[in-house]
């Protein structure tokens, strides 16, 4: 495999894919170079909650104090529209940071610890406890994320108390947080439910409460062991079992190796992760220092989420979103909403972001930026007159292709734009994809040559 | 060679499919006598519909005591039996009732019920339980355990976007609003000209997405020639969902190899000011489903037909204080076709009087109603699809 092919696989999976700019400095660089420099970035910024929402924040308060329940839903209806910013905000920073193995993991916990967020103060909270712990320690972790308002209200923690137990997060810690099921027994469910009693939420300050006059104190029996157990106890007990570290390693090898599991592998992941005692950052640096990583069997056997598609993109192309609203329906229209997965199981991956209509709209999405009649490009001459077009107000900005390939011939952009972009051998001859292609000028050109080269199917991979 | 395996052979012989001219002819009807199969049809209720307002207890005093400002009342509602009464609103499928073409099934839903919206939606298109996660749709399994060999819209969502019902690990159903667009989009010359160009690769997911690619643009031009080929003669309501009943009435006229349509009609999550939205609601349905029925009717294509509507849960029995409902659990499913074994009301109606937490108690899994729809309409073990065995309703 030869070094560039090594980085751009690097990258890809440890980031989102590279700018042509990084593309180009990088070409000749060494892979062992690249790990140490995606490990050693430190840029860890903070998703701010929307401006307008303290105001909000203000308005809804006073309607819960004069208990005017309409009032109140019609204010949080308000606030809930701010969400989309914080989307907005993370995916211009998945595409822009100089820390993307951070941003990559904290995509990935996103899914893991699936959970739908409406508000956004809420929604920015858990971004940031996820982004903090993303390369940490997984145990801190899933104990923030267990005291998280939004996933106690999202799984019903908030109406867990001694009387009535609600054991729903208890059973989700263990069958799709922690463990995985066929590990743990229903009295074990019910145990650790009880131990979670009176972990809640003031929603509206964004917090975590502990009620202890709901908190059951009693004994609780689990995993074969007794104890006046409470909800740490009960994280506490599930990461002694190795099973925990083979569960998540299982996990991380589908998501950033193969959607195939190998089972000799993820035992080798799940040992580094349990002798570190769960330390996040060791298991990935290991994963990616392997050389079977690299392996040929690795190599663009992803399908890219929409998410990543959306990223990888906004990184190529340099777009701007002066609304975002398009680019929440096409995360919509490809079925990865982020704050708003299917269900507590996260999204499925791989195959099923794939149908018909995903399918088209993915390989139409170059053409909508790059060839509608109503689109217009940035250019040097130019640089105010920002122009967009008429429906999907995005900005694209492709200068940095104009300079790189001022001089090049057609045959030498398509060849450099496929070494750039597509990470499997091409199942079309090359002169399929120049084939018809013209232009006054040669930035035309390069402009057409782009779009043909994104729109391959074999884009969509990596 | 029947009419059916010829038009699949054609489709798959060339990518340039044409309709062959003596479908074109304008007297269609007389070319169906090879017309095989049964078809489902699924009406998706978005929002939760109120139950207790569609089909209602215009007999119980409780029913009255709770919503006083929202029953329909014992004088407008149109008696179907000594307990329960159709929504004037319902007016239309009066005819459809007294035919013995509809059976309405009372208290479906599920253990353990959720009251969100998604989730519970969640639970009805993937057939799962309360606790249980799964990432494909019942219909998509179906598809995956029978349609190794069948054409990639022989389930078909009009919709832009798929329902997950229709999803499944390896076989998916196909989803359009708009053949005329789809075919546009997919004449992209460019994506023909690769797909046309496409060399066979040992790369999973490359055959993957080209093969999905060229279903696709052969579906696409498939069903934009079959959507052409007969036009409704009967006049439909003035609405999307009527129009999209349209669409697949003349899709089934024109003999369109597909097994499964679905439908949706969104808007019923009626907390507030429910009497007007709900009323319209159901007369937009009701309507638009007795238009369907006729102009199927006039095709001779009811008999073959079964039409499930459904909604992801009903609502509480008490009205709240904005005259609307709240999310509720158990809630009313019809079924509709030319040939049901047990037409009518199945069951009991809603017992108000034993309610959990001011919510009815169900008494039919909805995954009851799949199994029969799967065994005994599209003659298939339910079993395999639903990973659970399930005892037969004799409905169907």
């Amino acid at each position: 495999m030869d070094n560039w092919t090594k980085i751009k696989h690097l990258y890809h999976r440890a980031g989102f894919g590279l700018s042509l700019e990084e593309a180009l400095n990088k070409k000749k660089s060494n892979i062992q170079k690249e790990i140490n420099t995606i490990f050693k970035a430190q840029q860890n910024s903070k998703i701010k909650t929307p401006e307008g929402f303290t105001a909000l924040q203000r308005n809804i308060q006073s309607a819960s104090d004069m208990r005017d329940k309409g009032k109140r839903r019609e204010i949080e209806l308000q606030a809930r529209k701010l969400t989309p910013k914080i989307v907005e905000d993370w995916i211009l920073l998945m595409a822009r940071t100089e820390n993307p193995l951070l941003e990559k993991m904290s995509l990935f916990w996103h899914g893991h610890f699936a959970c739908r967020t409406r508000m956004p103060h809420l929604a920015s909270l858990q971004l940031n406890t996820i982004r903090e712990h993303a390369l940490g320690n997984f145990k801190d972790l899933t104990l923030a994320i267990a005291k998280d308002p939004s996933m106690i209200r999202y799984l019903n923690n908030q109406q867990n108390n001694k009387r009535s137990p609600n054991e729903n997060f208890a059973r989700e810690l263990l069958e799709l947080f922690t463990i995985g099921i066929g590990n743990y027994t229903e009295k074990d469910i019910k145990e650790a439910g009880r131990a979670f009693t009176g972990w809640k939420s003031d929603v509206l300050k964004g917090k975590f409460v502990f009620n202890e006059k709901q908190h059951d104190f009693g004994e609780k029996t689990f995993m074969g062991k007794k104890g006046n157990f409470n909800g740490e106890d009960i994280i506490d007990i599930i990461f002694e079992q190795k099973q925990t570290a083979q569960f998540i390693a299982s996990k991380v090898y589908k998501y950033f190796v193969n959607p195939q599991p190998n089972p000799s592998l993820i035992n080798e992941l799940a040992d580094v992760f349990y002798s570190s005692n769960y330390d996040i950052k060791k298991m990935m640096k290991h994963l990616f220092s392997s050389s079977w990583f690299y392996h040929k069997i690795n190599m663009g056997v992803k399908i890219k989420s929409p998410v990543e598609l959306i990223v990888e993109m906004t990184k190529s192309l340099q777009l701007e979103y002066p609304n975002f609203t398009p680019i929440m329906n096409v995360q919509r229209q490809l079925g990865q909403i982020i704050f708003n997965p299917p269900n507590v199981a996260g999204w499925a991956g791989n195959k099923a972001w794939i149908d018909n209509a995903t399918l088209l709209t993915r390989l139409n999405l170059p053409a909508l930026l790059l060839m509608s009649k109503n689109v217009f490009l940035k250019n040097n001459e130019n640089k105010k007159g920002k122009k967009f077009l008429d429906k999907f107000k995005v900005e694209v900005d492709i200068n940095c292709y104009y300079k790189e390939f001022k001089n090049s011939s057609k045959t030498e952009i398509r060849d450099e734009l496929i070494s750039y972009c597509i990470n499997v051998p091409l199942s079309v001859s090359k002169d399929i994809i120049t084939r018809g292609v013209e232009g006054k000028t040669q930035e035309e050109i390069i402009q057409k040559m782009i779009y043909k080269v994104m729109s391959l199917p074999e884009y969509q991979l990596c | 060679m029947n009419r059916r395996k010829f038009i699949q052979n054609t489709a798959l012989a060339s990518s340039a499919f044409l309709v062959p001219n003596f479908l074109k002819s304008t007297d269609f009807r007389k070319t169906y006598g090879s017309r095989s199969g049964k078809t489902l049809v699924v009406i998706q209720l978005s929002g939760g519909n109120d139950g207790l307002n569609t089909i209602v207890p215009f007999n119980n005093d409780i029913y009255y005591k709770l919503r006083p400002r929202l029953a329909v009342s014992a004088a407008d509602a149109i008696r179907l039996n000594d307990h329960q009464a159709l929504n004037p609103a319902l007016q239309a499928l009066q005819n459809i009732y007294d035919n013995g073409e509809m059976t309405i099934l009372n208290n479906v839903g599920y253990p353990n019920p959720n009251r969100s919206h998604f989730r519970s939606m969640d639970i009805w298109q993937t057939g799962s339980g309360s606790h249980q996660y799964i990432q494909t749709g019942w219909l998509g399994r179906y598809l995956d355990s029978e349609c190794q060999n069948c054409q990639p819209h022989y389930a078909l969502d009009v919709d832009d976007k798929l329902n997950l019902a229709l999803k499944g690990s390896e076989i998916s159903g196909f989803a359009t609003d708009s053949f005329a667009q789809l075919n546009r989009k997919t004449k992209n010359r460019y994506l023909q000209l690769i797909t046309k160009h496409h060399q066979e690769q040992d790369h999973e997911n490359v055959e993957y997405l080209y093969k999905t690619l060229i279903d696709t643009q052969s579906s696409a031009e498939y069903l934009f020639e079959k959507s052409k080929i007969h036009r409704s003669t009967i006049k439909y309501p003035n609405h999307k969902f009527a129009n999209d009943l349209k669409t697949i009435a003349e899709l089934m006229t024109a003999d369109a190899d597909i097994k499964i349509y679905y439908a949706t009609l969104d808007g019923f999550d009626t907390h507030a000011g429910q009497k007007m939205k709900q009323d319209k609601l159901l007369k937009t349905y009701a309507d638009s489903i007795s238009t369907f029925i006729k102009d199927l009717k006039s095709n001779d294509l009811f008999n073959d037909t079964l039409i499930m509507t459904f909604s992801e849960f009903g609502r509480r029995v008490k009205q709240n204080a904005s005259g609307g409902t709240d999310h509720g659990t158990a809630n009313n499913l019809f079924l509709m076709g030319g040939k049901l074994k047990k037409a009518g009301i199945y069951n009991e109606a809603p017992n108000l009087s034993n309610l959990d937490n001011g919510d009815l108690i169900y008494n039919i899994d909805f995954r009851q109603i799949y199994a029969e729809v799967l065994n005994r309409w599209l003659d298939t073990d339910a079993t395999k699809v639903l990973n659970q065995k399930f005892n037969s309703l004799g409905v169907i």
